[in-house]
């Protein structure tokens, strides 16, 4: 348990459903690929004024490719990060570095990587990508070790893997930056061999909520090597807990049931242990709250990510400080709409976070680590 | 219709004014420099020029990026996006210039190679030779234009790539167009079988019209176009340009690196055109106007049309008159040999040919019918 961790809380948002309101209540296939530039301009100029870290742009089939809307929106933002996903298999990395460092050139360094092992086998395939999940993340970790040879300037990168093999690598476009060398490394996922790769290689681990003590058991181990842990969960905040409740009704009505067989659907497919194992949890559970204002009612729905803080202000704020004791140092939120949402964040949540994080008016409460979880490295 | 010309895009660290070419052999093209790249696309849009072409390497940011961030600082100019097979599977690919065809509506081709150094190749994780890096590209563009062909999911079980049930929700997006331009570039047999079986236009470095003729034949038969890399070095006098272009290679204080970089470049390279062209300059002239003095310190490309400008236009009509129709040019100074082209060149040529069309749709019918191939008896 890190006693007083002295990074601060870190928030992002996901850009996903720039434009599209219940866009995760559709399936894949069915969804609009033709970027509203003007939506995702609004979007990235929204969140800048609301102090946001930086916007996650997603990978999928269905989706625009999130490289080069990072590009194009970069020209048009001053200060906004993009966290740009990639999954290893689509692109070799010398080509994916050289990539990323002409983003970050064009963009003075707003660029992070967010590494996911990619969540259905059929989706790979369609990109020419035949291997299951534990190959794939066995070869992101190749594919990272790559891409940071590149990064912390062992120029020419030679390298001969399972799945890449590399001869005198060099390329003259640097990563450009007032202070780093490479892209913070994101990578998402819960299974073993993700914390794994984490480990190995990234700056914080992207997971699914679940309660704080849970995910401190899950993912204490990485926190103590050093790698942060961060959270993908959405916020309904309001002025009063009724409220707030009372959205989350709206919400699924707004939502209809059509949605639900989407997202089953979808499960059977996926092979991502964070995905499943949050729609499993969603459906099995006999309430759809798993701790007073962590509810998962809108799963089935909108898929895992849909995993909601719900409460008042007050209680958003002191639930994300409860992460925060368990460890969780970064967050990447959604709304249900985003940019109202994100409004309500910046005007009323992160000044209470920030508040009784200066205050220190909150009483401890320490969750005692047993000796048998303590770190591994 | 009229000749099409297209421009290369001053890279980052270059000058306006820079002469050298041998320069994307340095780390001075390494960072892209947004100020003056968005200036030199503004000046080609107000010269007539239709495109820009980003070049493709390890040693230049890359061009598809490049062209998101330019396209979005410009209204009218197109990108002639460079891009080899074996740097990322086909299907990413779409999906990228899907993408930047949504955000700058469809304003680029793809000028496709298949990479010019084995060496490089490498850095990438390519080990194929020359002329199985243009099987794979083959293969590498047949998938590309299965998924813009848009008749549902993609399958390809090819030597190279195997895709299986390939899908992508942007599609490319043009006001003319459901695929972008296809210019493959090389001057080997590989290159333009390819680019007859794939490719909308054959990209080759310049020789003489004479010499070309025959070479062009089996392209323009296939009802695909040709397009030529070279330069241009105009002034108000034949005598001011042949003063010009000397002055090019032997003013230079750093010539004679030059020729050894270029040469040990030459050296690494497995590409046809580039040997083609470094045996061509044993000539230096190879017309009266086609000049091959640069080529061995600035590389293929510099195979250049010296003159003046009614010279230099009655140049591009003879290639017209073979059956060329697009060019992609560059010249030194690099933005004044643009603005001189656009101002003193451009207009003559367009005269020229309106001229061309007239004595064809007035008297000449057997000419105009020339290209078309006459299947009266059968073999």
């Amino acid at each position: 348990m890190p006693d007083s961790p002295t990074s601060p809380l870190r928030f992002h948002w996901s850009m996903s459903s720039a434009g599209a309101r219940w866009r995760g209540a559709e399936p894949r296939a069915a969804q609009n690929g033709i970027p509203n530039f003007a939506d995702y301009l609004e979007f990235c100029r929204e969140a800048e004024a609301c102090g946001i870290d930086s916007l996650l742009t997603a990978y999928g089939f269905h989706r625009p490719d999130p490289i080069v809307m990072a590009s194009a929106l970069g020209m048009m933002t001053k200060r906004i990060k993009f966290m740009v996903a990639v999954r290893s298999g689509l692109i070799s990395p010398a080509a994916f570095v050289q990539q990323v460092n002409s983003v970050s050139a064009l963009t003075n360094g707003r660029i992070c990587i967010n590494v996911v092992g990619g969540h259905t086998p059929k989706e790979q395939r369609g990109y020419g990508d035949f291997l299951e999940h534990d190959e794939r993340y066995a070869r992101t970790d190749e594919f990272l070790t790559i891409c940071r040879a590149f990064w912390e300037g062992r120029s020419p990168v030679t390298y001969q893997g399972t799945y890449f093999q590399i001869e005198g690598g060099a390329l003259n476009t640097p990563f450009v930056s007032e202070d780093r060398t490479g892209p913070e490394i994101f990578v998402g996922g819960a299974s073993k061999v993700a914390k794994d790769l984490a480990v190995r290689h990234a700056d914080c681990l992207w997971t699914l909520p679940r309660r704080p003590e849970e995910l401190f058991e899950q993912f204490g181990s990485v926190i103590e090597s050093g790698t942060e842990v961060g959270i993908l969960v959405s916020m309904i905040a309001r002025p009063t807990r009724e409220e707030a409740v009372a959205s989350t009704r709206e919400m699924l009505e707004a939502i209809g049931t059509q949605a639900k067989k989407t997202h089953r659907d979808f499960s059977m497919r996926s092979d991502s242990v964070a995905f499943t194992s949050t729609l499993a949890m969603a459906e099995e559970t006999q309430s759809d709250w798993l701790t007073p204002w962590l509810w998962t009612g809108a799963v089935p729905y909108l898929g895992a990510p849909a995993v909601a803080l719900v409460g008042s202000y007050d209680e958003v704020a002191e639930a994300i400080l409860e992460f925060k004791d368990a460890g969780i140092t970064q967050f990447l939120f959604m709304g249900w709409p985003d940019l109202e949402e994100m409004h309500r964040f910046a005007s009323e949540v992160r000044p209470r976070v920030e508040a009784r994080e200066r205050r220190n008016l909150r009483k401890a409460r320490p969750i005692v680590l047993e000796p048998s979880m303590g770190g591994t490295r | 219709m009229n000749l099409k010309f297209h421009w290369r895009l001053l890279h980052g660290g270059e000058t306006m004014g820079a002469t050298r070419a041998a320069g994307n052999l340095s780390h001075s093209t390494a960072l892209p420099d947004l100020e003056n790249q968005t200036e030199f696309c503004r000046q080609a849009e107000v010269c007539g020029i239709t495109g820009l072409l980003t070049n493709v390497g390890a040693p230049q940011p890359d061009p598809i990026l490049l062209a998101a961030a330019l396209g979005m600082r410009t209204e009218k100019i197109e990108f002639i996006v460079a891009y080899r097979s074996g740097l990322i599977p086909p299907t990413t690919f779409v999906q990228q210039l899907n993408t930047l065809s949504a955000l700058i509506n469809g304003r680029f081709s793809l000028n496709i190679v298949a990479g010019h150094s084995p060496l490089e190749q490498r850095y990438y994780g390519d080990f194929l030779e020359h002329d199985e890096r243009y099987a794979r590209t083959e293969e590498f563009l047949a998938v590309c234009h299965r998924f813009w062909e848009g008749a549902g999911p993609v399958n390809f079980p090819g030597r190279y790539y195997r895709i299986e049930n390939g899908q992508l929700g942007t599609p490319f997006v043009s006001p003319s167009r459901t695929y972008p331009e296809l210019f493959i570039g090389g001057g080997s047999e590989a290159a333009k079988e390819l680019a007859i079986s794939q490719g909308s236009v054959w990209m080759r470095l310049a020789d003489a019209p004479e010499r070309l003729e025959s070479s062009i034949q089996p392209v323009l038969a296939a009802g695909k176009e040709v397009g030529l890399r070279m330069c241009v070095i105009c002034r108000s006098t034949r005598e001011e340009a042949v003063r010009a272009a000397l002055q090019l290679v032997s003013g230079l204080d750093l010539g004679k690196n030059d020729k050894a970089l270029e040469r040990d470049f030459m050296r690494k390279s497995d590409s046809v055109s580039i040997r083609q062209a470094y045996e061509l300059a044993d000539t230096e002239w190879l017309t009266p106007w086609l000049w091959t003095g640069a080529v061995r310190t600035h590389g293929g490309p510099a195979i250049t049309v010296v003159g003046s400008p009614e010279e230099v236009a009655s140049a591009f009509i003879e290639y017209k008159k073979i059956g060329v129709t697009q060019f992609i040019l560059a010249g030194w100074p690099k933005l004044e040999e643009m603005q001189i082209f656009g101002r003193e060149v451009l207009p003559r040529i367009r005269a020229k040919e309106r001229e061309m069309e007239n004595t064809v749709n007035g008297h000449d019918y057997e000419h105009s019918n020339r290209r078309e191939p006459f299947h009266a008896v059968p073999a």
